[in-house]
């Protein structure tokens, strides 16, 4: 009796890990997938500070700044995010003379600027952190 | 929709599978005697691995994979060693209770206290004064001194020193621009360390002093701006080895019982070759558990657990197994190319380069693939000191996955 099992067992413990690895290396490559190489003439970018994987909608973990960044709900910008609770067009990030902006869009819920609601177009800077509902950006700037 | 199912949840719940079923084949296995104790440390082990899967999400911000790769390791080691021996079993869910108590313990202290990379003169004294100390008390078991015995308790004081190590080199190379002040520092710290392999090499301990000279060389070749230093450390190991080999008569044996084990089949080769048995008499699928033959292999619950998962388990698991070190080796590789503090960096990738070389020396060795060693595998083994160690180590790696600079950023806007 207990060789059938042992026998019936093996089998599937060795199905199971492997389950277990493919498992674990499918959510290492949805991970790398998610990460996006920063060049390195680039150093303005937008850095997620959330796991990908604690939100539930689609999200990367970098996005660099050109010239002026937006986001929003709608699929036109910069930055799509398909949560009910950001706006179509949420916030945008312009650059002035190496100088770089935050504009809230007039957005329902507002953007959080360091922890602070934000009215008026503020200047970042390196370190600074922007918050919208959950999601936390982190502005990296360095020269 | 079938994606967010299969996201975060998936491992965790197969994990838990594999635990309830390996459990119920125990039962199954002992069903004339099913005891209390059984019981109890089955549900021991499902309810430590799954709380602390669940607490260390809650917890850390960083990487959550690596624990998970652990607990999997472990699980299939300590039902191993459960099914050999029962006793043993018991005092490894022990053990694993502690070292993941002091998982989440190191967790917060290396998080919370700041200053690690200027202590390296801390960590060089404390280095020599276990080496001492086992020297003093130390006592001879299988041909090394590595052991030190406080009554009931015994612990092997390299395994502490071994993460020193990783700790010495990150704090030197953190602050290379300091010490480069000092003419010839890095031939001081080449000194320190090569006077730690010499050390362990006096009390026998081959496999470690392995384990210190490969990480030592790893982070020289990423770190080291003096290129010469490598091939001096080459030139050393490759006289080292041809001195120990002639001069010793214990790296000599060792020697030979690779090249050909059967020839001293029933002396020095006899380890060997039963582990080579075993894994042969298992073939792809293994026995089944509880099926085959694991008391003839010598040395099964620590060096040789490999052999006998083999053996019951089938080298499909085995193969598995190594999978499961490459992964974690990877996403330590991965932890210390997007940590940004340098000393974190060279911290994550040391441990990753302990795991993958302390796996790699024991793999080898009872696949008769390098001179067989006596060190344990990392998480699988039975073993108090190497376990805690493993679990020192891993929570080391958990700070590293976080952002060290991100937090200061925090801190420094919150005063």
């Amino acid at each position: 009796m207990y060789n059938i099992l042992a026998i019936l067992f093996k089998y599937i413990f060795i199905i199971i890990i492997y389950l277990f690895i493919f498992s674990i290396i499918r959510l290492i490559y949805l991970d790398i997938k998610g990460m996006e190489a920063i060049s390195s003439d680039n150093r303005t970018y937008l850095k997620l500070i959330n796991r990908t994987d604690s939100l539930p909608f689609k999200i990367k973990e970098h996005y660099s700044i050109d010239d002026s960044l937006t986001l929003g709900r709608r699929g036109d910008n910069h930055i799509v995010v398909k949560d009910p609770y950001v706006s179509k067009e949420h916030f945008q990030i312009i650059e002035d003379e190496e100088e770089y902006y935050l504009e809230d869009l007039n957005s329902a819920n507002g953007t959080y600027l360091n922890g602070e609601r934000i009215f008026d177009v503020m200047k970042l800077k390196d370190g600074d952190i922007i918050r919208v509902g959950k999601i936390e950006f982190l502005f990296v700037s360095r020269e | 929709m079938f994606n967010k199912a299969i996201r975060g949840k998936s491992p965790r719940s197969l994990l838990f599978i594999f635990e309830v079923l390996s459990l119920f084949l125990l039962f199954v296995y002992q069903n004339t005697r099913v005891d209390r104790f059984t019981i109890m440390t089955g549900i021991g082990l499902i309810l430590i691995i799954s709380l602390s899967n669940y607490l260390l999400i809650k917890i850390s911000s960083g990487d959550n994979y690596i624990f998970l790769i652990v607990t999997m390791l472990i699980s299939i080691g300590t039902i191993m060693i459960y099914r050999i021996d029962e006793g043993l079993g018991i005092k490894q869910l022990i053990w694993l209770s502690m070292g993941i108590l002091l998982f989440f313990m190191t967790y917060f202290f290396v998080k919370y206290i700041k200053g690690w990379q200027n202590w390296i003169y801390l960590y060089v004294g404390a280095s020599y004064i276990l080496f001492f100390m086992t020297f003093i008390l130390g006592s001879r078991k299988k041909g090394a001194i590595n052991w030190i015995n406080l009554g009931n308790f015994s612990f092997q004081p390299a395994e502490i020193t071994k993460l020193l190590i990783v700790f010495i080199l990150s704090s030197y190379y953190a602050n290379i621009s300091k010490w480069k002040e000092i003419k010839n520092a890095s031939y001081y710290l080449m000194g320190v360390i090569y006077s730690f392999i010499l050390l362990l090499f006096l009390q026998r301990d081959l496999g470690m002093a392995m384990i210190f000279y490969l990480i030592f060389i790893s982070i020289q070749f990423i770190y080291e701006e003096d290129r010469k230093l490598i091939i001096y450390n080459i030139g050393l190991l490759i006289i080292g080895g041809i001195i120990g080999y002639t001069m010793f008569d214990h790296v000599k044996i060792r020697f030979q019982a690779w090249i050909n084990p059967w020839k001293y089949i029933d002396r020095q080769g006899y380890q060997i070759t039963q582990s080579l048995f075993a894994i042969a008499e298992g073939g792809f699928f293994g026995k089944g558990l509880g099926l085959g033959h694991p008391y003839f292999i010598p040395e099964v619950y620590t060096d040789f657990i490999f052999s006998a998962i083999c053996e019951e388990m089938g080298i499909f698991t085995g193969i598995g197994i190594i999978m499961l070190y490459m992964i974690l080796v990877y996403r330590g590789f991965k932890i210390a190319i997007s940590q940004e503090e340098t000393f974190f960096r060279i911290l994550a990738l040391g441990i990753s380069i302990l795991f993958g070389v302390q796996s790699l020396i024991i793999l080898g060795g009872v696949l008769k693939m390098i001179p067989l060693t006596g060190i344990t595998l990392p998480f699988i083994s039975y073993g108090g000191s190497s376990i805690l160690s493993s679990f020192i180590a891993l929570g080391i790696l958990q700070v590293s996955s976080e952002e060290i600079s991100l937090r200061r950023v925090q801190d420094e806007q919150r005063d």
